[in-house]
């Protein structure tokens, strides 16, 4: 086993959902996953119990913008699909680019988009999105 | 793409100064690791180019990925002791404008800074000022 530094990630993404690719350019990911639960608990009982329901997931890809890195513009501009289906697809890996390893991958919608250009500094972008069916987590 | 190769960023930023110190008034400008011996009471120019820190911009290791490379140039301006310093100045002007916000071939020179009297010259003799000139490449891996 070794530890993983954030140099190691990637982000593989495809606006039709038929072929994820990289984008160039991502400066980190973050995904959060989120187990509802439901109140088991009945009459007589002393302590509460629970069960597992739906599961959903939100998270940010950070971009240094560049308008020519492959990946990038088809990426930030999912934003601005009207009548989204959904059929995005996104794997943010933790290290390397084999497809089903050290990554999670899911369909989702880009929710948010911000594009911040500050004198001196590089232009950023950062892109919100939300998972939309199975979240299928391969963090072995 | 392909990793950097900081002797090309190197020539971009000396190639700049000695094509401007070269156009009349022409004036001696000597680089990292060249001899050079000043004549008295003449005006002349020393810049050192020295690279600094990297970091990681993106993610994606040795494919795909980008670094910052960030550097310095150190310009001394050496003129006359004892006759002002009008002509010491008009020298730092014509090195200021050469960088001041400019992108070359990928090099981001920022805003300089100077030119700063430096108190005690070396070589001693001459009146000296510094302009210092940081600046920026992305590595594209």
């Amino acid at each position: 086993m070794a530890t993983i530094r954030g140099e190691q990630g990637t982000v593989q993404f495809d606006a039709a959902g038929s072929s994820n690719a990289t984008i160039v350019g991502t400066r980190s990911w973050s995904l959060s996953i989120t187990k509802e639960t439901l109140d088991t608990s009945v009459h007589g009982d002393t302590f509460r119990s629970f069960v597992g329901s739906m599961v959903s997931g939100s998270g940010t890809v950070e971009l240094v913008y560049d308008p020519d890195a492959t990946g990038q513009a088809g990426f930030l501009e999912d934003v601005v699909t009207t009548a989204d289906p959904a059929d995005a697809t996104f794997e943010l890996f933790t290290t390397g680019t084999t497809t089903g390893t050290d990554s999670v991958s899911f369909a989702g919608i880009i929710t948010d988009m911000e594009i911040t250009s500050t004198v001196g500094e590089l232009v950023i972008v950062s892109c919100n999105f939300i998972t939309s069916g199975t979240i299928t987590s391969n963090l072995e | 793409m392909a990793a950097a190769d900081l002797n090309t960023v190197r020539a971009t930023v000396e190639s700049r100064l000695a094509i401007e110190l070269a156009s009349s008034p022409a004036i001696p400008v000597v680089f990292n690791n060249v001899s050079y011996a000043p004549t008295p009471n003449s005006s002349w120019v020393q810049c050192l180019l020295n690279f600094g820190a990297n970091e990681y911009l993106s993610q994606g290791l040795t494919t795909d990925s980008r670094n910052r490379i960030v550097g310095v140039i150190v310009v001394n301006i050496f003129t006359p002791a004892g006759v002002g310093s009008g002509a010491n100045y008009t020298i730092g002007k014509r090195i200021r404008d050469l960088y001041n916000r400019i992108i070359v071939s990928g090099v981001y020179f920022d805003a300089p800074i100077g030119p700063e009297v430096v108190g005690t010259p070396a070589p001693e003799g001459y009146f000296q000022t510094q302009v210092r000139v940081t600046f920026e490449f992305i590595e594209e891996l």
